[in-house]
């Protein structure tokens, strides 16, 4: 057996070694990048910051009956979904702890920075501080500059809870003495309410174009909508009357003040915000509910405080992911009502 | 003859007419609900799986014949929702001096039993749960139900329950993974309400006990959550607040497994709240309307929980009968655990 002899042979096994080789490594190089990429995609979590305008109990928010805890709460359930570890702070509605906050968040390095808080100057120090740390940055109800912002629309709102009134007024009391009512917490200016009464002015007279309007102040305080109504109701007998309530609470004075006076066939009341107050569960009996549907109180106008992380945590998915963000993301305010309550909030309260 | 002609057509036309609401109806459905795997006439679902093949191969889980109890007891003050109730009235009037009967003396009692049906350790049955008026196999339900009961889906068309159960260990996943959020309430660990339980847990809960599951099984996840009903009427709240349970990918995986049910040691089995805010019972949806697979709410678990521990085996033969209760939406029953 001569060296000569053995050689093609050699030669040919090992080249087919090789070609195995080859083979093996351009199925399995592309598969075990793969992995590895599935691996990393997987395994990449995020965290994320979350600084609450405030925390203190039965403090509300943007002139609705929601506080700080539901909003924070809708951040604990929408995370659920993404690979998110959240980190909470409380603003506590002052710049200093604001801006304590953020140097926290630097710290701990946090990839996004979801900032609410009600203070614009303030809010201008965060944004450059972030920036400086390569913090992204996403701001709820008052702008960060240059940050997307994700906010509610009063304006829209009001006109949304005005002409639901006016149709109610125009399909069912056409040619009787109607006059329309703006009431509530009118010159907080702090929650943009001016915005919201104007958009229910706009909307009463969408159907009602003469309609008289009064504002009626109650300076955030729903006790003082019996005494006010009540005079309102008086110097107007026999007058049909639609109320643009700024808030839920007040929404619920209006119709007590309207029922002491008598005068529940005269009226009609859409309320803002559709807190807990108004709905509820199978069980609450709540005003705004299936089996009330004869309530003078339409309707509510929804601002979803209590879905905030809901709304909020998917913009922030996409700039994380690097995916472009629109600078404003407005909250899809809709008229809540006895036939879409359960739909729009489904109950759990039954099994 | 043109005159016929003429009546022939407007008989055709009204004939048409009338079909459209049970037409449109059925059209409905199918597109809402998919169609029973066991046929269009099929009442029955997921427990046209326990063959006598799977009630003898679960048999083999006897090996000693201890008895495991699973349900929790049924009585005044067990957490319940608004204004549900099961409530007793005894009759005793025998036992009243000079009441007895014939010389022997004999007395008697029995009970009025006035209750909801879902309430405490129960079943949901395929009438429980539709999606508008669609339920399980695309019946239009609409036409089949009267004041009293359903004249379609009523659990006298259960078959047997008699099959393996399999315990997965949900406490035990959550805490060997390092992600166990506790209540404090609990007086045993539990997981916190809103958990959701995706089908990675459920895997790593049937592999902790090396468990394949088998088609006919029923699946029994431990939360911990249980303990709160067991401090009845304390923790009523806490327990109705919420709980952990499994999420949509976890019970679409559970149907692709070709259970016979899932209970838990929960109100309702599903995380509550649940993953989409705008979406009622979901996972009941997807394991009921669309799958025929019961669910079986409240079931006492920890006792199972801790035997599978203690043996490490979590399988056992699931002994739980249902009355056959004529039109009737689900029932409390009791569930032993036979090893």
């Amino acid at each position: 057996m001569g060296r000569a002899s053995q050689a093609p042979a050699l030669r040919e096994g090992r080249r087919r070694f090789f070609l195995w080789i080859n083979l093996v490594w351009f199925v399995l190089l592309p598969w075990l990048a793969g992995a590895a990429l599935v691996a990393v995609a997987q395994e990449r979590r995020y965290t994320v910051a979350f600084a609450n305008l405030t925390e203190e109990p039965g403090t509300t928010l943007e002139g609705t009956g929601f506080t700080g805890r539901e909003v924070r709460e809708s951040f604990v359930l929408a995370v659920r979904r993404y690979p998110i570890d959240l980190v909470f702070y409380d603003n506590q509605r002052d710049p200093r702890k604001a801006l304590a906050n953020v140097e926290d968040a630097v710290g701990r390095k946090v990839d996004l920075y979801i900032q609410y808080l009600d203070d614009a100057a303030t809010n201008v120090k965060v944004g450059q501080r972030l920036r400086g740390a390569g913090v992204s940055v996403l701001a709820i109800n008052t702008p960060v500059p240059d940050a997307p912002l994700y906010t509610i629309d009063n304006r829209v709102a009001g006109r949304i809870a005005g002409e639901a009134l006016s149709e109610y007024g125009a399909r069912n009391w056409r040619g009787l003495p109607t006059i329309g009512v703006v009431l509530g917490n009118l010159r907080s200016h702090e929650y943009r309410v001016p915005e919201r009464a104007q958009g229910a002015s706009e909307g009463l007279k969408r159907h009602l174009p003469t309609i008289k309007i009064i504002p009626v102040e109650t300076h955030g305080n729903p006790a003082q909508v019996g005494p006010l109504l009540a005079k309102v109701l008086a110097s107007h007998p026999s007058t049909k009357i639609l109320v643009a309530a700024m808030d839920d609470a007040s929404a619920l004075a209006a119709k007590s003040a309207l029922e002491s006076a008598g005068r529940l066939p005269d009226g009609a009341i859409v309320g803002q915000g559709v807190d807990r107050s108004v709905h509820g569960g199978m069980n609450d009996r709540k005003e705004i509910d299936p089996s009330n549907r004869g309530s003078i109180v339409v309707g509510s106008v929804a601002f979803y405080l209590d879905r905030y992380g809901y709304e909020v945590l998917p913009l922030a998915m996409r700039m994380l992911r690097g995916e472009t963000v629109a600078p404003r993301t407005v909250t899809a305010h809709r008229l809540i009502t006895a036939a879409n309550v359960f739909i729009e909030y489904p109950p759990y309260d039954m099994n | 003859m043109r005159c016929k002609s003429l009546l022939v057509v407007i008989v055709l036309f009204a004939a048409l007419l009338a079909s459209v609401p049970a037409a449109l109806a059925q059209t409905d459905c199918k597109t809402i609900v998919p169609p029973s795997p066991w046929g269009p006439n099929d009442e029955t679902g997921a427990t046209n799986r326990v063959t006598p093949a799977v009630t003898k191969a679960a048999a083999a889980e006897i090996k000693d014949g201890k008895v495991i109890v699973m349900s929790y007891p049924l009585t005044d003050g067990i957490p319940l929702f608004g204004t549900r109730f099961s409530k007793t009235i005894l009759t005793a009037t025998t036992l009243a001096p000079g009441a007895a009967l014939g010389e022997n003396q004999l007395t008697y009692m029995e009970d009025t039993w006035l209750s909801q049906s879902h309430v405490g350790t129960h079943l949901d049955g395929m009438g429980h749960i539709g999606r508008k008026d669609c339920y399980f196999n695309q019946i239009a339900m609409g036409k089949f139900i009267t004041q009293n009961n359903m004249t379609k889906l009523g659990l006298e068309h259960l078959k047997s329950f008699a099959t393996r159960g399999v315990l997965v260990d949900m406490v035990k996943v959550y805490q060997q993974a390092g992600k166990f959020k506790g209540n404090a309430v609990c007086k045993k660990p539990c997981l916190e309400k809103g958990t959701v339980i995706t089908k990675a847990d459920i895997e790593a809960g049937l592999k902790m006990y090396n468990v394949t599951l088998r088609e006919g099984d029923i699946v029994i996840i431990h939360t911990g959550w249980g303990n709160l009903f067991e401090q009845y009427p304390a923790q009523n709240a806490v327990y109705n607040s919420g709980e952990p349970g499994i999420g949509k990918e976890a019970g679409k995986w559970l149907v692709s497994q070709k259970i016979v049910a899932v209970g838990s040691d929960t109100w309702g089995v599903e995380v509550i709240p649940g993953e989409d805010p705008k979406e009622a019972f979901i996972v009941h949806n997807i394991l009921i309307t669309d799958a025929g697979i019961h669910i079986i709410e409240n079931v006492r678990t920890d006792l199972m929980a801790a035997e599978a521990e203690q043996t490490k085996r979590s399988t056992f033969f699931f002994s739980m009968t249902v009355p056959k209760a004529v039109g009737l939406t689900g029932n409390f029953v009791g569930i032993e655990g036979i090893r």
